[in-house]
């Protein structure tokens, strides 16, 4: 077979050459046609699909009777007390999680490549959360904060999670614990990638610990901070396992996340297009804020 | 340094110290925060009914009791939930990595129109967060009949553009003579790929894999929607039915519980700790 292809192609008969590229072309389709048909159905289909419903009065039942209704879905959002209350509760969670797991994950992960014993042990400990399930997470802390619980008992507060103040707080405390792992092991490789000389230099010069950590780590640390601060953003706009293990949502209403209201309208209140269009307004949300964050921490060089 | 006055030198030598220490103190300390959880967690569920509900919140177990988990293996769906989850975790690793590697073999090693168009695209859907598509994929699912079905949870996690994104990186170093040698042997796309891409890219295939298996033990929304009968929850739903099912908390069953459900990958986290980093690294340098 081979040979016979080598053969003709020493030849120079185009038609083989052709054949073989056509060849290539099936090849290289079907290689990748079951990625495209599953992606096409569980990724792409559903991003229209949820246009579609979000235009709609979806009826669940019978689909094909839901009736068209433009942009009713999103005026109705706009008007909608609860999703303004879902979106200024993630707001405060956002606040209240992602500056500490970055600056938290930053300082871990530039002590632990200090010189110090037990690197080992203190690698695995700051990462080991990271192979939890939010259930386990969620459950955990759900006991930490109960009123008889570990913190109450030493810090008060009585049960945290059934009170309107400290709910969100503790769901925080909760994904912080569990978040920071991720950040750290990306930062900590960030951080080892920076090449000792560069220190070596601005010592020579005198420079001081402080200029150092601005002029030499944050500046080369750039692309995995950025890429950290994102994706801690994006995590934290789409909580959903915490509250919904730890609160349920309450007290009255005090820790209903976006994307816990989306899926109590869809698969409580069965309310299809209007989740839908709440997952929309999310979806832009989250662009908008990556589109942000890339702007203003990486914009300005090269 | 050594041209300093002896003055100067001793003084920075001790606010070295003293730095030094600071960065012991922090660093240890928030260790020693860190594993509170744990502990609470394996004490409690070793612990006697009566030093669970104490007034005092105890830290230790100087009552020991296997109580719970005996209660917790004999009256509940805890063994089965466990064997749903490895079954689940692991078809859903097998599938990632196939369908993944395919599509990352095909858009490296193979020259076809569109390739580019589809990798673009591909990279893109990386911003598009799965939870936007609750709604409308829930209903794809049910429309397909896979409702409270194990295809329903693998297939919509079957194409995963980060393993793709990975894999592609590892592609493209791949020596070229061997494909090359292999295909003047007369060993077809097909056979090239199972016999000599897939064995060369081992390593790389199981970072992936372990990120993929441990990422579905823990997913939580998705198998919540699709798997409905308790015969078929995974741990994770199985844990949190369990505590609404027992309306009152019940401390000792809850942290027995979450000791089952991760201790199996703990133990593999410590077993392949730097397959693990390595994985996680790989997505810090994507972007």
């Amino acid at each position: 077979m081979a040979q016979s292809t080598q053969q003709t192609d020493a030849d120079g008969s185009g038609l083989d050459r052709s054949k073989s590229m056509t060849r290539e072309w099936i090849a290289g389709a079907t290689f990748s046609l079951p990625y495209i048909l599953i992606a096409g159905t569980f990724l792409f289909g559903p991003l229209v699909l949820a246009l579609y419903m979000s235009l709609h009065d979806w009826n669940a039942l019978a689909p094909a009777q839901s009736q068209f209704i433009g942009f009713e879905n999103y005026q109705i959002l706009l008007s909608d007390p609860d999703f303004w209350n879902a979106l200024w509760n993630t707001f405060y969670f956002v606040f209240l999680t992602v500056p500490p797991i970055i600056i938290g994950s930053l300082l871990l992960a530039l002590g632990v490549n200090r010189d110090v014993k037990g690197k080992w042990l203190l690698r695995t400990i700051f990462f080991s959360p990271y192979v939890l399930t939010v259930a386990v997470v969620g459950l955990l802390w759900t006991e930490l904060f109960n009123a008889s619980g570990l913190i109450p008992y030493h810090l008060g507060g009585g049960n945290w999670l059934t009170s309107p103040e400290l709910a969100m707080p503790g769901i925080a405390v909760a994904t912080i614990w569990w978040q920071l792992a991720f950040n750290f092991i990306i930062l900590l490789a960030a951080r080892q990638n920076v090449p000792d000389r560069l220190y070596e230099a601005a010592k020579l010069d005198g420079a001081s610990t402080g200029q150092m950590m601005r002029h030499i780590t944050i500046p080369q640390m750039r692309n995995p901070l950025v890429f950290v601060v994102i994706v801690t953003f994006v995590n934290s706009f789409q909580v959903f396992g915490q509250p919904f293990i730890m609160t349920d949502g309450g007290p009255t209403f005090s820790t209903t996340t976006i994307v816990l209201y989306l899926y109590e309208t869809a698969f409580t209140g069965r309310e299809f297009g209007y989740a839908a269009a709440v997952g929309y307004v999310l979806f832009m949300i989250l662009i908008a804020i990556s589109a942000t964050n890339y702007y203003f921490l990486a914009g300005d060089d090269q | 340094m050594s041209t300093e006055s002896s003055i100067l030198g001793n003084v920075s030598l001790s606010s070295d110290r003293l730095r030094t220490i600071a960065l012991y103190v922090g660093l240890y300390g928030t260790a020693g925060l860190f594993l509170i959880p744990y502990w609470y967690m394996f004490a409690t569920s070793l612990m006697t009914r009566e030093l669970v509900y104490s007034e005092v919140p105890h830290l230790i177990p100087w009552d020991l009791t296997l109580y719970w988990y005996d209660y917790l293996l004999t009256s509940s769906l805890v063994v089965q939930w466990t064997g749903n989850t490895i079954i689940l975790a692991g078809i859903t690793t097998l599938v990632v990595i196939l369908v993944d590697a395919m599509i990352a073999y095909s858009l490296t090693r193979l020259d076809w129109p569109g390739r580019r168009v589809i990798f673009g695209v591909i990279v893109a859907s990386f911003m598009v967060p799965g939870i936007i598509n609750l709604v409308p994929v829930y209903i794809i699912v049910s429309e397909l009949g896979l409702v409270n079905s194990i295809w329903g949870v693998v297939l919509p996690s079957a194409a995963n553009p980060l393993g793709v994104f990975m894999l592609v990186q590892f592609f493209k170093d791949l020596p070229e003579e061997l494909e090359e040698a292999a295909r003047l042997d007369g060993f077809s796309r097909l056979r090239i790929f199972t016999h000599i891409v897939l064995p060369l890219m081992r390593s790389a295939l199981a970072a992936l894999g372990l990120f993929i298996f441990i990422w579905t033990w823990n997913s939580f929304v998705w198998p919540l929607l699709i798997l409905q009968s308790e015969s078929m929850y995974t741990l994770p739903i199985g844990l949190v039915t369990l505590q609404e099912n027992m309306g009152v908390t019940e401390p000792g069953v809850i942290m027995t519980s979450a000791v089952i459900a991760s201790v199996p990958l703990l133990i593999v986290f410590l077993v392949m700790q730097k397959q693990l980093v390595r994985a996680v690294e790989m997505q810090g340098t994507t972007k």
